[in-house]
């Protein structure tokens, strides 16, 4: 009975995002075997990596019981200052320092805002998202961004054997996060908080500077996926603002991490890797973009439900 | 302290603090009538209440949510599908019950979600947000179609002299008080949204909060049956802008997102800034990107006044 029982907590124990994953290869591979090629699931990777990217900061934000909804007008932000010719005689390490200065300068007022302010983070980085995007819609005054230099265009499409750039670029990033969060102190600090913020803060924990750089993380996180975004402009998808953030936010909790539980990397990242699926699957059924909405929906909600059951159980 | 300073200065009232939007507020009109012509004839104010009047429903109905420490991001969608069903080639005897119903169903789901399942309320409506709005664009894919003239004449024209919009705007106020301010589900909101013991007082928590949520979407529904009066068509995006505005207006308004404290004053308050100052800027001329921006930065100020006992959402 125990070895039922803790069979039984094991498998509860894994991330709904690897279940959903494993569900929809199994899909593919019943529809379209021929899809099944690494070179074609490499590209699709490839589309979602800017998303991958700013989970990373989203799931230290949302363990520590924050959110950060801003990712959407940080990356029209960055996108807007490498396409719109600014800084065209800028040298090209320069022109990044600069695109990661403006996600950390917004991470930073969001985590003061938040952590030292007290204020309400959903209100907060929503305000914040609905000042930037008004700021590049009135520099750009309506008129679409010129070109993205080549040096950006020709790093997104370079490939290792079959695996894009990109997607090594964010599995390697992820691994840096996962080994950040396992040995430092700081991760111990999230990890603590995403238990219980209340005894944390009696243990000594500080809460609120935790927060705050979780935001500032969060923040560069989504600079670097602006990056990787706009070297992206004209190859696939173009997946950015709200749909970005709320898919972000989806993947978070499809990979196990929700409001209050330890910071988990890899669970988000296969979170992520089924959007990358999900999509590929629906494209392939024909489901049209109401049909996709629903089942994004869906999905969120089930994985959502599977959580406060289980933590109901216990 | 004078009565007057005690009403102005109760920061940590039950009520929020909302005597300083309404102090800007006032400004707002005072500096508009004295430096545009149009801002204090009949046909502006009139224009101010039907711009005023939809986001007035949905606020009432988010502030609801809003007391119990929840959060209805859905209200946007529940908006646009409810245009959609009216502008179906349908009689107006079924598609006004089957929108009010659907609406009721969607707010259902999401008490569910939240009381029984304990999805957090922004996981929850988020996703029930992405499944209304799929549901929106299959009813209507595009803007479009026709409305019963019902509906339209419920929306233009006039009742005792009085015109719609308003007609619209003094019901949601009187329904709204009477729910919030004047009935025991609204002390029970308070009681719920202001800590954790309701529950050993005696109060029915869990069919509270799922009131509030179907609540919230009827609401949300009636801004929708007025949108598409207004309109005379239905249009899947029509209610994009809801879900943030109504949270800003309610937020505005002092209500506190943690829950337990705000008014339905307040909550006029913050919808008639948001008004004013939209109305205001269009009067002035200024581009309706700067426009988004002040919007976002108020916002901002106003929430960074309001500190909280904790951190996070």
């Amino acid at each position: 009975m125990t070895y039922r029982s803790s069979l039984y907590r094991a498998a509860l124990r894994i991330p709904p995002s690897c279940i959903v994953f494993v569900v929809l290869i199994i899909t593919l591979w019943v529809l379209r075997p021929n899809m099944m090629n690494p070179a074609i699931l490499g590209t699709f990777a490839r589309q979602v990596v800017p998303l991958g990217i700013v989970v990373l900061g989203q799931l230290l934000v949302i363990s520590s019981r924050s959110i950060d909804l801003s990712a959407g007008g940080v990356i029209l932000l960055v996108n807007y200052l490498i396409s719109s010719g600014l800084l065209s005689s800028w040298p090209l390490p320069s022109i990044v320092l600069l695109c990661l200065g403006v996600g950390l300068a917004v991470g930073l007022i969001n985590g003061l805002l938040v952590g030292k302010r007290r204020a309400s983070a959903v209100i907060v980085t929503l305000a914040i998202n609905i000042v930037l995007i008004g700021l590049v819609e009135y520099l750009a005054n309506g008129k679409p961004p010129g070109d993205v230099p080549a040096e950006f265009r020709s790093l997104y499409n370079l490939r290792f054997w079959t695996i894009p750039a990109p997607v090594i670029f964010w599995i390697a990033l992820a691994g840096i996060m996962s080994a950040f969060l396992g040995t430092s102190v700081f991760g111990r600090f999230v990890w603590s908080i995403g238990s219980n913020p209340a005894s944390a803060h009696f243990s000594g924990v500080p809460v609120e500077r935790t927060v705050v750089i979780a935001h500032v993380i969060s923040g560069l996180m989504s600079a670097v996926a602006a990056l990787v975004q706009t070297s992206s402009i004209a190859v696939g998808s173009v997946r950015f603002g709200p749909e970005l953030v709320m898919n972000s936010i989806a993947a978070t909790i499809l990979g196990g991490v929700v409001f209050g539980r330890p910071a988990e990397v890899w669970g988000p990242l296969v979170g992520v890797l089924c959007f990358a699926l999900l999509f590929v699957v629906m494209t392939t059924m024909g489901v049209q973009e109401p049909g996709k909405l629903i089942v994004q929906g869906l999905i969120i909600l089930l994985a959502a439900i599977f959580y406060g059951l289980r933590s109901k159980s216990n | 302290m004078s009565k007057v300073g005690q009403i102005f200065f109760r920061a940590n009232s039950r009520h929020g603090l909302w005597t300083i939007p309404l102090l800007v507020a006032v400004c707002c009109c005072v500096g508009l009538a004295a430096s545009t012509a149009d801002f204090a004839s009949r046909q502006n104010v009139l224009n101010l209440f039907a711009q005023a009047a939809p986001l007035i429903l949905v606020s009432i109905g988010q502030m609801i949510v809003i007391l119990v420490k929840g959060l209805d991001l859905s209200v946007g969608s529940v908006v646009s599908l409810t245009t959609g069903i009216l502008s179906l080639n349908a009689p107006v005897y079924v598609t006004a019950p089957a929108a009010m119903l659907t609406a009721a169903v969607v707010g259902l789901l999401n008490g569910v979600a939240v009381t029984r399942f304990r999805v957090h309320p922004i996981i929850a409506t988020l996703s029930i947000m992405g499944i209304a709005q799929g549901a929106a664009m299959f009813v209507r894919p595009s803007a479009g179609g026709t409305v019963a003239s019902e509906i339209v004449a419920l929306v233009s024209g006039q009742l005792f002299g009085i015109y719609m919009p308003v007609v619209w705007t003094i019901a949601a106020v009187l329904t709204g008080w009477k729910i919030v301010h004047a009935s025991r589900f609204g002390l029970h909101l308070f009681a719920i949204g202001g800590g954790e013991t309701a529950g050993t007082f005696g109060i029915a928590e869990q069919r509270n909060v799922l009131a509030a949520y179907v609540l919230s979407s009827c609401f949300a529904a009636a801004a929708g049956i007025f949108l598409a009066g207004r309109i005379a068509s239905g249009d899947p995006n029509i209610g994009t802008q809801y879900a943030v505005d109504s949270i800003t207006a309610v937020a505005l308004g002092g209500t506190q997102l943690a829950g337990g404290i705000g008014s339905l004053h307040g909550t006029l308050i913050g919808c008639a800034l948001l008004a004013l100052i939209a109305n205001g800027m269009n009067l002035l001329n200024v581009s309706a990107f700067i426009q988004t921006i002040v919007k976002g930065a108020i916002l901002l100020l106003v929430i960074a006044l309001q500190p909280r006992k904790n951190i996070g959402l």
